[in-house]
């Protein structure tokens, strides 16, 4: 299922990318391009691949196959790649036994791109302050931080792999929202991987639905929008119908039906029921059911 | 290379505490029991201060050299704890993501903690000795004084051992840093990867190295009378000889520090320390090469 295509070159290329620990392979030959300017959801069960997806991007990891970032080998040229990529895949990493200000005079010095500037511009109105040693500061204030930092940062492409993990509600709505306000411009990629996937619907151009180290959906939102179809019905007659129409999912809740369509048009669902959109949520559920752990709600 | 000094810095602010404010507050302490030992007549002042002035230059010398012994056996210790944990303490703070998450090669980060071990923790430390001996020297000038005989002629000669003393100390921990770079750069790779278990692995392997060539090679009537033996017990010890120094401890003779640093210079083995910077690059390329490909996460 991709339906993905652009004209421009991609930040990144992926062409049978595979990984084994051991003996086990966790990915199974990916195959994706993603283009620049895009904010991608990378979803997928616990154990699903995507962590190692993301660090074989990272050149975190060794793999099989061939992946290029920005064009680069990411796991031969990873300190060169760094200079474009930002990423946040634990936000509990930021070295704890330096103040805030340390940090910053010390990134100014590393990072080519990092703007002690901005990321105190990005502090402001918080509670944090550049006298203040990281191990004090609590996990929101953290998870802030880092945020200031990547932010900060004149990247590319960010990578965030569950950047929000531990965060309360609100700390996770202002980290998305000021990750769109501040920072999401044209030029840049965003890839982010969360299992709070109605969080970042809203603000995702493409999704990428990993399962088992396979990757079984990889489509712009708008394509999800008019491919799938969700059908509430409680009709015994129009259920059986709906069946004949082969939904990928279904399930009751609260005493109806629910049904998810893949690709049948809505003109042919619309006298069985009340039609919508599946939210992202429910699809995930829908398409991400593995029948030898779920084999009740599979069909 | 303004990256790599940023590097090397990060690791001062990590380890600034065992390399700095710990000595510092040891010489703290030390100097307010010396003034309060003092001030309650425990040592009486007119005394060792007429002492002092029997043999002045050689009191001065000779506690220079027993205080500058003492940080010299710290500095050992630091650096060594510090090459078996410093090495892996990114993984260990769980913050090994985030440095891998900026623009420096796991071989220029491995380097720059080796660099911060040759250059600015033992700079600290060394730093810290001399304020230690400084004020020893400033106590015994004042009990001098507090005898009545202090004179800027004993200030000047004072001042003068301790410039002199001051380079002797600094060439001869320079010196042993290059001379020990192998060892450091072995349990900072072993370190890497195994962590704190690279403390009784650093005991170990040379051992473990002896005892194989024994085994596979034969040799003499134990595992320890092998050539691997007998080359890192050399290797082991300092290349310093104080035979130079005996008529100095005796006090016949003033100590020439100039004389003294020739001689040291032009017998050490500088083959020995070209050999151990080439095994240094290698352990740590290697460990570099380790910690690129293990999982960060």
């Amino acid at each position: 299922m991709t339906d993905t295509s652009s004209t421009i070159e991609p930040v990144v290329t992926a062409r049978g990318l595979k990984k084994k620990f051991g003996r086990k392979e966790i990915l199974h030959g990916l195959d994706f391009d993603i283009p620049a300017g895009r904010i991608y959801g990378l979803v997928g069960h616990n154990g699903a691949g995507k962590t190692t997806t993301l660090n074989a991007m990272l050149g975190l990891t060794s793999y099989e196959g061939t992946i290029r970032v920005l064009g680069e080998d990411p796991f031969a040229r990873r300190a060169k790649l760094m200079e474009n990529v930002a990423f946040i895949s634990d936000v509990a990493s930021l070295p704890r036994f330096l103040r805030v200000r340390e940090l910053f005079a010390l990134l100014s010095n590393i990072h080519p791109n990092f703007s002690t500037d901005k990321a105190r511009s990005f502090l402001e109105g918080t509670d944090i302050k550049p006298e203040m040693k990281i191990k004090t500061l609590s996990k929101g204030m953290i998870a802030q931080l880092h945020l200031a930092v990547v932010m900060a940062i004149d990247a590319k492409l960010l990578v965030l792999d569950e950047p929000t993990l531990g965060l309360d509600i609100t700390y996770r709505k202002r980290f998305y929202r000021r990750l769109l306000e501040d920072y999401m411009t044209e030029e840049r990629t965003l890839i982010i991987t969360t299992h709070q996937v109605d969080e970042i619907e809203f603000m995702l151009s493409d999704i990428m639905f990993i399962r088992d180290g396979d990757l079984i959906l990889h489509m712009q939102m708008e394509t999800v929008n008019e491919k799938f179809s969700q059908l509430v019905t409680n009709e015994p007659a129009m259920q059986s119908e709906a069946r004949a129409l082969n939904p990928v999912y279904e399930e009751t809740r609260f005493g109806q039906t629910v049904f998810i369509f893949d690709g049948v048009p809505r003109e042919k669902l619309e006298p069985l029921g009340k039609i919508s959109t599946p939210t992202l949520s429910d699809l995930f559920v829908a398409l991400m059911q593995r029948p030898t752990a779920n084999p009740e709600t599979a069909r | 290379m303004k990256a790599f000094a940023a590097l090397v810095h990060r690791e001062y602010i990590e380890h600034r505490g065992a390399f700095f404010i710990a000595p510092l507050i040891m010489v703290v302490l030390v100097f307010l029991l010396t003034i309060l030992a003092f001030s309650v007549d425990r040592i009486n002042t007119r005394f060792s201060g007429q002492m002092l002035t029997v043999m002045p230059t050689w009191v001065f010398e000779a506690g220079f050299a027993a205080l500058a012994a003492g940080w010299l056996a710290y500095l050992g210790f630091a650096l060594f704890f510090y090459c078996a944990d410093g090495f892996a303490a990114d993984k260990r703070n769980n913050a090994m993501l985030f440095w891998k998450s900026m623009p420096a090669s796991d071989l220029k980060i491995l380097l720059s903690k080796l660099a911060a071990a040759l250059t600015i923790l033992p700079g600290s430390i060394f730093a810290v000795a001399l304020i230690s001996i400084l004020l020893m020297f400033g106590v015994a000038y004042v009990t001098t004084m507090i005898a009545g005989l202090g004179s800027t002629t004993l200030l000047w000669s004072i001042l003068g051992i301790f410039a002199q003393m001051s380079l002797v100390l600094l060439v001869i921990i320079a010196c042993a840093l290059l001379w020990y770079l192998p060892y450091m750069a072995l349990v900072g790779a072993m370190g890497t990867a195994a962590g704190r278990w690279a403390i009784p692995l650093a005991l170990l392997l040379p051992s473990l190295l002896s005892v194989l060539e024994w085994v596979l090679m034969g040799g003499g009537i134990n595992p320890f009378s092998t050539h691997v033996w007998n080359y890192l017990h050399y290797r082991s010890q300092f290349p310093i000889a104080f035979d130079s120094l005996d008529r100095v401890w005796e006090g016949q003779q003033a100590f020439d520090a100039m004389a003294f640093l020739v001689d040291f210079l032009q017998k050490f083995d500088w083959v020995q320390v070209g050999i151990g910077a080439a095994f240094a690059f290698v352990a740590i390329y290697i460990a570099s090469e380790y910690r690129r490909r293990s999982a960060a996460n």
